[in-house]
């Protein structure tokens, strides 16, 4: 019995880094995706606007480059619920196929 | 950079073009009383924005000042501290009127760059907007 428990415990022991996450799994091979490009081309927009903001505060900037930076920063918020909405949208279309 | 950002960015640099060129204006109308003062004058050069190579410069920005060469007009007042024997002494060479001319151009190019922008603004949130339908 106690022999039989010990082996137990060290085939687990074995055999669990096979059943660990791989951290590779589901990523494509080479360059990163066209949506994470998508998400980091967003946050630069928004931490550029962030910036610019502070700047102007601060006196560093002109107010013309805030506007921008502003404007830039919302359509690009409002782009993304955009596409969020659709995304959402066609997955709960999924959802209520019949199955 | 897609167009309508483009425009956008455009848009900012003119208006920017255009409050240099008034606080120019600004100064010379405070020192239309300086004696010696000569009128400052800016030109519009095209500038690069971010992201354009020198021969696909397509904004605008206020270049270096230069003052007016014109005769500095001679007022009469002995009692001045700056008078010469004649009782002279040079004034500045701005005209108020012409000053005035200026700052309203300025004000309408503005306002003309704003416009652009927010149409640009408008034509970008509408396109996007198609996407809620």
């Amino acid at each position: 019995m106690e022999l039989n428990t010990n082996f137990a415990a060290r085939s687990y022991g074995a055999a669990r880094p096979l059943t660990a996450p791989d951290p590779m799994a589901g990523r494509p091979s080479g360059a990163r995706t066209t949506a994470g490009q998508f998400a980091e081309n967003f946050a630069r927009t928004l931490a550029h606007a962030e910036t610019t903001a502070r700047d102007t505060m601060l006196g560093d900037a002109d107010p013309h480059t805030l506007v921008t930076a502003l404007s830039e920063a919302q359509l690009a918020v409002e782009t993304t619920v955009a596409v969020r909405d659709k995304v959402v949208e066609a997955y709960l279309e999924i959802l209520r196929m019949p199955v | 950079m897609t167009d309508l950002s483009r425009t956008l960015a455009l848009s900012a640099s003119g208006m920017q073009a255009q409050s240099t060129r008034l606080r120019h204006v600004s100064e010379n109308v405070a020192n239309a009383d300086t004696p010696g003062y000569r009128r400052k004058s800016i030109p519009f050069e095209p500038a690069r924005l971010p992201g354009e190579r020198w021969g696909q410069a397509s904004g605008v920005r206020a270049g270096a000042v230069s003052l007016d060469q014109n005769e500095l007009p001679r007022v009469y007042d002995p009692g001045h501290i700056l008078a010469d024997e004649s009782g002279h002494y040079d004034g500045s060479n701005v005209d108020l009127l012409v000053e005035m001319a200026d700052a309203r151009e300025a004000q309408r190019s503005y306002e003309a760059n704003l416009k652009m922008f927010d149409q640009a603004r408008q034509m970008s949130q509408s396109l996007i907007g198609l996407l809620r339908r």
